[in-house]
C-alpha cells in the first residue's frame, strides 16, 4: 500500500504517521493544524557521491520498519532522509553545523556506516550552505567506532572513513587519529592501534606528541617492553616521531613497575645522551621506582641530586620520599622531611601523613599512628579511607582491638570501604578476642558496603573461625 | 602459637572458588528452608545467617550463641543451641566435595 503513494507526498505520510503514533517533540498546536506539505524534494541536480544513489535505490526496495521514533531509531536510511527533512523544512531557523552534526550524530549510533555517509551527502545535498567540517566527520568516525569496532577486530570501517574524509578535501588530522587510538586503546585493541598508526603516519601524517605517548602508556601496561622498544623504534625510523621526556618518563616508571632496576638505569643514561634535561616528574618517577623496589632508603640520593641540579621538588617529591622512607623504617629522617617540606612552602597533605602512619604502624608504634591522626585533624587535613584502613590494620596487628573498633565505627559512619588486608586482620582479631558476632557484623558490613567481593569476605571469615577451631583444639589437647 | 598465616586468598584458586560459589542441587530438607531447589554454599550461608538475624535467635546474652528454632533444627543437625563460629562448618557439611 505505502508504495502507492507518490514519492512527494511519503513526507507527508510519515509525518502524520509520526504525529499520530509517537510523541514527537513538537509543539501542540501544530499538531491540531494540519502541516502544511514540505515541499517536494527537488531532483537532485548531481549526485555528489555514487555510492548515495545506488544506497538509495537498495533502501527503497527494503521497506522501512515503521517505527520512526524522534529523532532516529530505525536505522533505514529512506526514514533517516525524511525525518531530515521534515525537520529542515519546518525549523524555524536555518541548521548550523552543530545542528547538522547532531542529527549525523544521532543517524550514526543506529545505521551503518555506508548509511551514515549516504545521509551526510543527503544532508549536503538539501542545504547548499552546509558544508561539513573536520569535526562532522570526527562525530561519524568516533560513533562508528563505537558501533563496530567492540565487535569486529578489523579496522576496514576506520579506513573507510577516513578514505571518505580525504576524498571530501579533509585530510585527516591530529584529532582523529587520538580519537581511534583512544577508542582503540579503551577496548584493548592495541596491536590494532600501533597499526592504524603505521598505516596513518605512512599516509597521512604522523600521529602528535600526546596521541603518542598516550599509546605508549598504554602499550607499556599490556605488552613487554621488547615490544614498545620495538614501536618507538619503528616510529623513528619511518617516521622521524622522537620519544620526548614524557615518554621517557613513562618508560622508565613501567620498567621500574616490572622491577627492572638496570633497565630503568640505562633509561636514565639514554635520556642524557638524548639530550633531555630530567625534570621534577622524572625524579619522582624514579623515587617511586625505588620505593617499588623496596630500596626506599635510596630515595635520599635521589633527593639530593635533585638539589644539585637545582630541580624544584614539589608535593609528590616529598611524599614519595617520605613514603619511601617510612616503608624502610627510616621513620625519623622522613619526620625530617616532612618539617623540611614544610619550610619549602608544601603543605603536607593525607599521602603524607598516611604514609608516616603506615611507616608508624609497620614499627608496631599504633598509638603514635593514632595521635599523627589527631595532629593530622588538627592541621585541617581530612583523612580518607586509605588512612583509616592503614590505622585499623595497625591497630589490630599491634592487638589494639578496643581502639580499632572505634576507629571501625568511624568508618562505618563515613561509609568507607575496608581493604583486604584491613578487613583480615581485624577478623582475626576479633576471632581471637572471642567477639565473632562481631566479626559476623564486620563482615555484614563489608559485603554491604561492597569493600569486597562476597566470596573474598566469606573466605576471610571463614578461614579465621576454621584457625580457632584448630586452636581451641589444641588447647584442649595440651590441658 | 597459632600457624603462620600463609593464606592464599580464595580468588586465586578457581577450584576453591567454584566450591563455594556453584549452584549445588539441595536435598529436600535444605529446599524446604530456602526455598529454592538449586543454591550455593556461599548463598545459603548468607540466607541461613540473615535468618538467625531477622528472627532474633542470638543469644541476648552472648552474641556468639544461636538459638536455633525448629526450623533451624533442622538443617543444623538437629542442635538446639550452636556457635556462630561452627556455622561455616556445619554448612558445609550440607556441600560435599565432589569425589575426584
Amino acid at each position: 500500500m505505502r508504495k502507492k503513494i507518490p514519492p512527494f507526498l511519503r513526507p507527508l505520510n510519515l509525518l502524520r504517521r509520526n504525529y499520530q503514533t509517537k510523541s514527537h517533540p513538537l509543539p501542540t498546536q501544530q499538531l491540531t493544524s494540519t502541516p502544511p506539505p514540505p515541499p517536494p524534494p527537488p531532483p537532485p541536480p548531481q549526485q555528489p557521491y555514487s555510492v548515495s544513489s545506488d544506497k538509495r535505490t537498495k533502501k527503497n526496495s527494503l521497506q522501512p520498519s515503521p517505527s520512526t521514533k524522534p529523532i532516529f531509531t530505525s536505522r533505514s536510511l529512506t526514514d533517516a532522509k525524511k525525518t531530515f527533512d521534515y525537520i529542515l523544512s519546518t525549523s524555524p531557523f536555518p541548521l548550523d553545523t552543530r545542528h547538522n552534526n547532531s542529527l549525523l550524530e544521532s543517524y550514526t549510533q543506529v545505521a551503518t556506516l555506508d548509511d551514515s555517509i549516504s545521509f551526510l551527502a543527503h544532508m549536503r545535498m538539501k542545504q547548499p550552505s552546509f558544508s561539513p567540517d573536520s569535526s562532522t566527520y570526527n562525530v561519524m568516525l568516533c560513533q562508528s567506532c563505537k558501533l563496530h569496532l567492540s565487535f569486529v577486530d578489523d579496522l576496514s570501517i576506520v579506513r573507510k572513513v577516513l578514505d571518505f574524509m580525504a576524498a571530501d578535501g579533509f585530510s585527516p588530522g591530529h584529532g582523529t587519529v587520538d580519537l581511534v587510538v583512544r577508542f582503540l586503546c579503551s577496548v584493548g585493541r592495541e596491536e590494532r592501534a600501533i597499526l592504524l598508526v603505521k598505516e596513518f603516519s605512512a599516509k597521512y601524517s604522523p600521529p602528535d606528541i600526546f596521541t603518542y605517548n598516550f599509546l605508549i602508556r598504554h602499550l607499556c601496561k599490556t605488552m613487554s617492553i621488547d615490544s614498545v622498544y620495538g614501536f618507538i623504534d619503528e616510529m623513528r625510523d619511518s617516521f622521524s616521531m622522537k620519544p620526548d621526556i614524557v615518554t621517557y618518563t613513562i618508560l622508565i616508571d613501567s620498567v621500574c613497575n616490572r622491577k627492572n632496576l638496570r633497565e630503568a638505569r640505562r633509561l636514565i643514561g639514554v635520556l642524557g645522551e638524548a639530550g633531555f634535561k630530567s625534570d621534577a616528574f622524572l625524579y619522582n618517577t624514579i623515587m617511586k621506582g625505588y620505593c617499588t623496589l623496596s630500596r626506599g632508603s635510596e630515595v635520599v640520593g635521589v633527593y639530593k641530586e635533585m638539589m644539585e641540579k637545582g630541580i624544584e621538588p614539589d608535593v609528590v617529591t616529598y611524599n614519595t620520599m617520605i613514603f619511601g622512607l617510612s616503608k624502610v623504617g627510616r621513620l625519623d629522617e622522613a619526620r625530617k622531611y616532612l618539617s623540611v617540606m614544610a619550610e619549602m612552602g608544601h603543605f603536607p597533605d593525607t599521602v603524607t601523613y598516611t604514609s608516616l602512619m603506615n611507616g608508624m604502624c609497620r614499627k608496631g608504634d599504633a598509638i603514635g599512628a593514632l595521635r599523627l591522626l589527631g595532629e593530622m585533624e588538627g592541621m585541617g587535613c581530612e583523612p580518607n579511607s586509605v588512612t583509616y584502613n592503614t590505622l585499623l590494620h595497625g591497630l589490630c596487628k599491634s592487638r589494639l582491638l578496643d581502639k580499632g573498633l572505634e576507629l571501625y565505627e568511624v568508618m562505618k559512619s563515613k561509609e568507607m570501604k575496608l581493604e583486604p588486608a584491613s578487613y583480615a586482620t581485624f577478623v582475626r582479631m576479633l576471632c581471637r578476642e572471642d567477639r565473632i558476632a562481631g566479626a559476623y557484623e564486620v563482615y555484614d558490613y563489608v559485603v554491604e558496603s561492597k569493600s569486597l567481593t562476597d566470596c573474598a569476605a566469606y573466605e576471610g571469615l571463614e578461614n579465621e573461625l576454621k584457625w580457632l577451631k584448630k586452636a581451641k583444639a589444641k588447647a584442649q589437647g595440651i590441658a | 602459637m597459632l600457624p603462620p598465616m600463609a593464606r592464599k586468598a580464595i580468588t586465586d584458586d578457581p577450584k576453591k572458588l567454584a566450591n563455594l560459589i556453584d549452584l549445588v542441587n539441595l536435598p529436600s530438607t535444605l529446599r524446604e528452608f530456602v526455598g529454592q531447589s538449586q543454591i550455593s554454599r556461599l548463598g545459603f550461608f548468607n540466607s541461613v545467617w540473615s535468618y538467625i538475624k531477622t528472627n532474633n535467635l542470638q543469644d541476648p546474652n552472648n552474641k556468639n550463641v544461636v538459638n536455633c528454632d525448629e526450623k533451624l533444627k533442622m538443617i543444623l543437625l538437629g542442635k538446639p543451641q550452636i556457635e556462630l563460629a561452627e556455622l561455616p562448618m556445619l554448612i558445609k557439611l550440607h556441600f560435599p566435595k565432589d569425589p575426584k
